[in-house]
């Protein structure tokens, strides 16, 4: 306390030097830790419950004024609401109707290539907290966290297409990072053609860019960039954004294609969260389970060939006739049993032998 | 100046936990970038008018606090709060008596150093920041600085 008594003193600016470099070698030492280590995850798991309270607080002026204006809002607008939404779901659900077939067949058909790979399992709905973390980063806050079961490295789309993933999971919130960060890259194809490329973030969430295409590649403004599922982190085939612009000057090599993201990266409150199918999963169905589905395969091709035409029918038919093909194509790699092995290759030549037979109808 | 520093525990805590909030306050995008660096400035004020109770500490628990919740790596704003907070306790009694002129230019100079702090770690750990946008919040922090140090003097000098 004598050293603070007289602040002009040359103690007062030692001591002042001297606590300046503790915290700063702390601040450095935790900077190296965190980096090199990453053994600060527990921690910063804690801390981030103690932030988060802050960080509510922020957002829930916003929050509480959502809640307001759809407390007070009139009964003809729920109304014109409700019949909008019903004649989407109807439209919705009728596509979905062509979808469960297509993705039956497209089941079948990996089946028989042995490769079930980045189909989505399951997912979480998560809301994003509305703070700023960073303006010069694209990236936000969600509520949801490792309690819900999120991991780093998480697919998360948004209704209009992939949003990002996940780069930080406390244990009640995560973060984030959008396709459109300057540091994010995204393995993509191109619809029309299916050529691959990489579309990497530029720091506006308005525009991503494919820059690793030469000038004489095959895309034009309006195609849909999709993504690949190469690398294994995103599911294959959401929609990643619309070419908005192809620049080819003959003096460079790459071509400048500028791309326009599809999921509403500024904007979105709902993101979803998803797992992907693991390639190697283990079948969750016993032996007997899975003779008795081999058995119902070919009847349910046979179902499917006869009565294409009934649309009430056609979907139940899919549905008993998709349930074996993952199972027929993780068996390999998870033959636990002689019985099990032996009776998963029963299924998988009765699956291999159906799906000729569903293959020639359209 | 040289009273308790008891009574200063409320004021220090109450504007660190407001500036905490003006950080994350969402803004539009454009405003976004323009947004000065409250907290930095709060921590400043703290460092200048009374070191004792508002000095390194309030400086490294604030930068943690901030490194937590923008999910940067830990203990890069507490790095450069430390070393800012550190420079303008040296500078304070200088600070105190320079024209208002002179004060909003040194903080200028204090904020250009605290994102240079910041723009260097971002480098250092593998995540650099490349648009030019981050220099101005030491622009819009430098001009909002009068405002904000009379009216956090008002709440503890009677």
């Amino acid at each position: 306390m004598a050293l603070f008594r007289s602040p002009d003193t040359s103690g007062r600016v030692t001591a002042l030097l001297l606590r300046t470099v503790l915290y700063s070698l702390l601040a450095l030492g935790l900077i190296i830790v965190d980096k090199r280590y990453d053994q600060l995850g527990k921690i910063r798991q804690y801390l981030s419950i103690v932030a988060y309270p802050i960080q509510v607080a922020v957002a829930s002026p916003f929050q509480g004024w959502a809640w307001f204006r759809e407390s007070v809002t009139t009964r003809d607008t729920l109304r014109a609401d409700n019949a909008r939404l019903a004649q989407d779901l109807r439209v919705a659900q009728f596509k979905l109707q062509r979808y469960e077939a297509l993705e039956a067949e497209n089941m079948r058909l990996r089946a028989l290539r042995e490769n079930t790979a980045g189909v989505t399992s399951r997912f979480v709905i998560g809301r994003v907290v509305q703070v700023d973390l960073d303006a010069f980063r694209e990236r936000v806050l969600v509520d949801k966290g490792a309690r819900d079961g999120l991991f780093v490295g998480q697919a998360v789309l948004d209704a209009g297409g992939v949003f990002g993933q996940v780069t930080r999971v406390g244990a009640l919130n995560s973060e984030v990072i959008l396709i459109s960060d300057s540091t994010h890259a995204i393995p993509v194809q191109v619809n029309r053609n299916g050529l691959r490329t990489v579309a990497v973030g530029t720091g506006d969430s308005a525009m991503l860019k494919l820059p690793y295409l030469s000038t004489s590649s095959d895309i034009a403004k309006g195609d849909l960039v999709v993504t690949s599922g190469l690398g294994g982190g995103f599911p294959p085939g959401y929609p990643v954004g619309i070419v908005t612009e192809v620049k080819r000057d003959p003096a460079q090599s790459l071509a400048d294609v500028t791309v326009k993201p599809a999921a509403a990266l500024d904007r979105a409150r709902e993101l979803l969260f998803v797992w992907l199918k693991e390639p190697s999963a283990p079948p969750p169905a016993s032996a007997q389970p899975s003779a008795a589905v081999a058995a119902n395969a070919p009847a349910a091709a046979a179902a499917l060939a006869s009565k294409a035409k009934s649309k009430a029918t056609a979907p139940a038919a899919t549905k008993q006739a998709r349930a074996p093909s993952p199972e027929t194509a993780a068996s390999p790699a998870t033959a636990g049993s002689p019985a099990s092995a032996a009776s998963a290759e029963s299924a998988a030549s009765a699956a291999s032998a159906a799906s000729p037979a569903t293959g020639d109808h359209p | 100046m040289m009273r308790d520093n008891r009574s200063k525990a409320l004021p220090i805590t109450i504007s660190t936990l407001i500036a905490l909030g003006l950080t994350i306050f969402p803004l539009p995008d454009v405003l976004d970038a323009l947004r000065p660096d409250f907290l930095v400035l709060v921590v400043l004020y703290w460092a200048i008018v009374s070191p004792q109770s508002g000095g390194l500490a309030l400086a490294f628990m604030t930068g943690l606090a901030l490194d937590v919740i923008q999910g940067v790596v830990l203990g890069q704003h507490a790095l450069a709060l430390v070393l800012v907070a550190a420079w303008a306790t040296n500078l304070r009694l200088r600070l105190r008596v320079f024209p208002l002129l002179h004060q909003t230019l040194s903080i200028f100079a204090l904020l250009a150093g605290y994102q240079f702090i910041l723009f260097w770690v971002d480098g250092a750990t593998g995540n650099p920041v490349t648009s030019f946008g981050r220099w101005l919040a030491p622009l819009t922090g430098a001009l909002i600085w009068p405002v904000l140090a009379g009216a956090l003097s008002s709440s503890h000098e009677r």
